[in-house]
């Protein structure tokens, strides 16, 4: 039940995505969910989905593998769409006694769950085709100036990457201790709220007792392995822009004007 | 002078309560005088508690000593500004293979270590080729550390550590979470480093068969050193190594039961091949053995087998779980569609003691889910005392109750206050009454001879062994009539093993339940059972008794398991000659039929 999410999860690939520099793809992805925001309507999601579906088809990460893991944001994503349908003032189309779908409310939910949608690839296909340490190290890049303030931008950084690595292995576990604790005749999905939060303690506790076991191990790995900080450390993948990513930025500048011109022009 | 030297080490661990006052001194390593010299394969053997572990991490100055002195490569490691130089010479790879390594791509997590060390880009991506090249890897290099077995990942461990040039290599029971292919992964590593990097490389472990290979041994008991020696010297003290409660090798047991039978004289008999070599030597010179020497192993045979007509017994033909044509499959219709369960069929009768075998990933831990309904099978039918548990309105609860499922490391599921509470979290969920509660708790935790004082005990401060004896009881308290253990000794030393195998047997011998344990090793569960259902690729490939089962050597093999060690060097005598039965399954019945074939000679 748990093993369905895949956000965080690196699709291994040679694409021209995979070898983008990371920062490229960070401030790509950026361009991208600002470009969801600006307008909304069909000409500029039209330009938007032309340039979704042309990443998906450069990534080569197979659609379907995408598509997993939306059934986690599936609930967020009704709940929307009903509020907005119901909840937008405009003409009534059909009304159910005290509420009624408008005119506006379908559109207005149906450009949300279109920006969502898109929100969510968008975002998979940065993760999906970057390593989270390529990930950690493109942010740690782009925050760099911020370390003129004393911020912490390499032990963010890490905490980050050492995070994205344990997610599958505490789902997994989490997935084992639920069923052990099912094996004992535990219930996790009768009863009222108070005794459906109170079932969650026996699996609560073990995860907690296990992450930190784990983190007390990895410490001590690390360790082991002189780590010590950012200092002095050199890197085996040093981020280099390549000529993929100056004709990606020079992509990316034509998809913003398209938008904003398609939006202007856009009928509806 | 040595790589690793200690003088006079002694590690004390120090219990403080809340507000910092010392509660207790523990002392883990006392008084311990090592010399490793370059290039040498050490292993260091010992139980959980022997304080093997403890210094190991001296070593690599991740401890520091109370009192003595580690010098690694000439160098102190309680001087600062040794410890990254040190870390650098000496590198350790730890026992979890998951909280080991920090990189989300193994090449990544190979390059983690060169990083550190400031190496430039060119020169890390050299070492981590290398690295991977040496542990037989690179062709994994682009793959994410998830997705490996549990070999493979303490093999990327190994080449983290290999990355950063080390001059001595410690594995820290790196073995000892692994099933049988995985430790041979990893041994055979650790050689071909040792033989031709020529790194010196110490080995912890309590697993004997692996220090074979060692040009030195050293036995640790109560943190000192017990014995020291070479592999040889060391096996020729069977009687020394079972008082510290290692496990020793088929092949050596044997040859030291037939050498106080006066039949053989070598000293130390390291594997099979030597036992046979002296064997034959024995016969090419006529050796025989006396009527009364046989009499006397018939005699300690009997004794065992006696054992096991009993709960032989205790098995009816009543089925109480049946499995008609069971079928799973996984995420059906998609590309990685995978079928982990295949046509299963089997009848399970109260009283019986099965041993459940299969490699990693055969399919046997899905195959145990669906004994209490956690895991719904996709086809066919399963029938608990006649009834079809699929049915609607069959109560899941009380079928979790009547087979009572122990999952892998089930002390990592403990979670109350104290042991007590914890064990009647089961009792509890299934709507007893308070004392009904109480009563079947402090049944259990008595069934499972925890002793009275640790009944309130927080569970997080018991050994790991006691963890797990707690863990066992919180099912027991559900009285089941079946009780299914998922590799109920992973991760234990071989008394901890033995403990929790023998406990099992008590339950079954005399409280009656139904057992079904779930192994990767046929060694541990052949004393045990009296039926082996052989699980591969999701389907059972065999069930019948142990004797029947071992017979089939060869198909074993092909699923990646193996008959006991014994009934191997049974084949091997009779294919050189010798005038014996190969149907053998312990230690015992290899005794008696090599004495009898000496008879026959005479």
């Amino acid at each position: 039940m748990l093993r369905d999410i895949t956000i965080g999860q690196y699709y291994q690939a040679e694409s021209p995505l995979h070898r983008m520099d990371p920062r490229t793809k960070l401030v790509g992805t950026l361009v991208y969910l600002v470009s969801l925001f600006i307008f909304r309507n069909v000409g500029a999601f039209a330009v938007a989905t032309l340039f979704l579906i042309l990443m998906v088809k450069a990534s080569t990460v197979p659609f379907s593998y995408i598509m997993r893991g939306m059934k986690s944001i599936i609930t967020i994503l009704l709940i929307t769409v009903v509020f907005n349908m119901f909840l937008t003032p405009g003409n009534p189309l059909v009304s159910f006694g005290k509420f009624a779908i408008t005119d506006e409310g379908l559109k207005m939910a149906i450009f949300t769950a279109v920006r969502l949608i898109y929100l969510i690839i968008g975002t998979s296909l940065l993760t999906l085709t970057t390593t989270p340490n390529q990930l950690t190290d493109g942010l740690e890049s782009l925050m760099n100036p911020l370390r003129f303030f004393k911020a912490p931008v390499h032990e963010i950084a890490m905490m980050m990457s050492i995070a994205l690595r344990f997610i599958p292995i505490l789902m997994d576990e989490t997935d084992k201790i639920m069923r052990a604790q099912a094996a004992r005749g535990a219930d996790f999905e009768h009863g009222n709220l108070i005794e459906r939060a109170k079932s969650l303690v026996p699996i609560l506790v073990p995860l907690f007792v296990s992450a930190f076991r784990r983190a007390n191990d990895l410490a001590m790995a690390m360790e082991a392995r002189c780590y010590r900080g950012g200092d002095g450390r050199t890197k085996m993948k040093p981020l280099k822009y390549i000529h993929l990513d100056y004709v990606t930025f020079a992509v990316l500048a034509v998809y913003f004007v398209g938008v904003i011109v398609a939006g202007e022009m856009s009928p509806i | 002078m040595g790589i690793v030297e200690t003088k006079d080490l002694v590690f004390e661990y120090i219990r403080r309560d809340e507000e910092g006052n010392v509660e207790g001194i523990t002392r883990a390593v006392d008084k311990v005088n090592i010399d490793i010299k370059k290039g040498d394969f050490v292993a260091i053997l010992g139980g959980n508690g022997s304080g093997k572990s403890t210094l190991a991490k001296h070593i690599n100055a991740i401890l520091y000593p109370t009192e003595g002195k580690v010098m690694v490569d000439g160098k102190d490691t309680s001087a600062f500004e040794n410890t990254w130089s040190i870390r650098q010479t000496a590198g350790m790879v730890f026992q979890n293979p998951d909280n080991q390594i920090i990189g989300n791509v193994v090449e990544e997590d190979v390059g983690f270590g060169p990083e550190n060390m400031g190496i430039p880009t060119e020169q890390i991506w050299e070492r981590v080729e290398e690295a991977l090249k040496t542990v037989d890897m690179y062709k994994y290099r682009k793959h994410s550390p998830n997705k490996l077995s549990g070999g493979q990942k303490q093999r990327v461990a190994i080449a983290g550590v290999v990355a950063m040039h080390p001059k001595c290599i410690i594995l820290d029971e790196s073995t000892a979470m692994l099933d049988p292919s995985g430790r041979h992964e990893v041994i055979r590593a650790a050689r071909a480093l040792n033989q031709v990097e020529g790194v010196t490389v110490i080995l912890i472990t309590h697993y004997m068969e692996e220090v074979v290979f060692a040009n030195k041994v050293i036995v640790m008991s109560k943190g000192k050193v017990a014995m020291q020696g070479t592999p040889r010297e060391i096996f020729s003290n069977v009687d020394k190594l079972r008082e510290l409660r290692l496990d020793v090798p088929q092949a050596t047991v044997l040859a030291w039961h037939l050498e106080n039978d006066g039949l053989i004289n070598k000293k130390g008999v390291l594997d099979k091949k030597e036992l046979i070599a002296a064997l034959k030597e024995r016969k090419t010179m006529g050796a025989t053995v006396s009527d009364s020497v046989i009499a006397k192993a018939e005699a300690s045979l009997a004794e065992q087998q006696g054992a096991e007509v009993e709960h032989k017994s205790l098995s009816e033909e009543k089925p109480l779980l049946i499995l008609d044509h069971v079928d799973y499959v996984y995420s059906k219709g998609t590309a990685d569609e995978i079928h982990a369960l295949n046509d299963v069929s089997i009848t399970i009768n109260k009283g019986e003691f099965i041993g459940l075998i299969g490699h990693t990933g055969s399919g046997k831990s899905t195959l145990v889910q669906h004994l209490n309904g956690l895991t719904k099978a996709t086809g066919g039918h399963i029938y608990f005392n006649g009834e079809d548990i699929y049915e609607k309105g069959y109560d899941m609860r009380k079928l979790r109750s009547h087979v009572g499922l122990v999952f892998q490391y089930p002390e990592h599921q403990l979670f109350e206050e104290t042991v007590f509470k914890d064990v009647c979290f089961g009792p509890k969920n299934m709507g007893l009454s308070e004392k009904e509660i109480e009563l079947s708790a402090y049944a259990a935790l008595k069934a499972v001879k925890l002793p009275d004082e640790y009944f309130y005990a927080s569970p997080f401060e018991l050994s790991g062994g006691q963890k797990r004896r707690v863990a066992i009881a919180g099912v027991l308290a559900m009285k089941p009539d079946i009780l299914v253990l998922d590799e109920p000794t992973a991760g234990l030393d071989p008394q901890g093993r033995d403990e929790i195998l023998g406990l099992v047997k008590d339950l079954h011998d005399e409280q009656g339940i139904t057992v079904i344990l779930v192994s990767h090793s046929m060694e541990d569960v052949a004393d045990y059972v009296n039926r082996i259902l052989v699980v591969n690729d999701g389907k059972i490939m065999m069930d019948g008794e142990p004797h029947d089962v071992f017979a089939y050597k060869e198909d074993l093999e092909k699923m990646g398991l193996a008959a006991p060690n014994v009934s191997y060097i049974m084949q091997d005598l009779k294919d050189t000659g010798f005038k014996v039965g190969t149907n053998v399954t312990t230690v015992a019945e290899a005794r008696v039929e090599i004495l009898r074939s000496f008879r026959e000679n005479a």
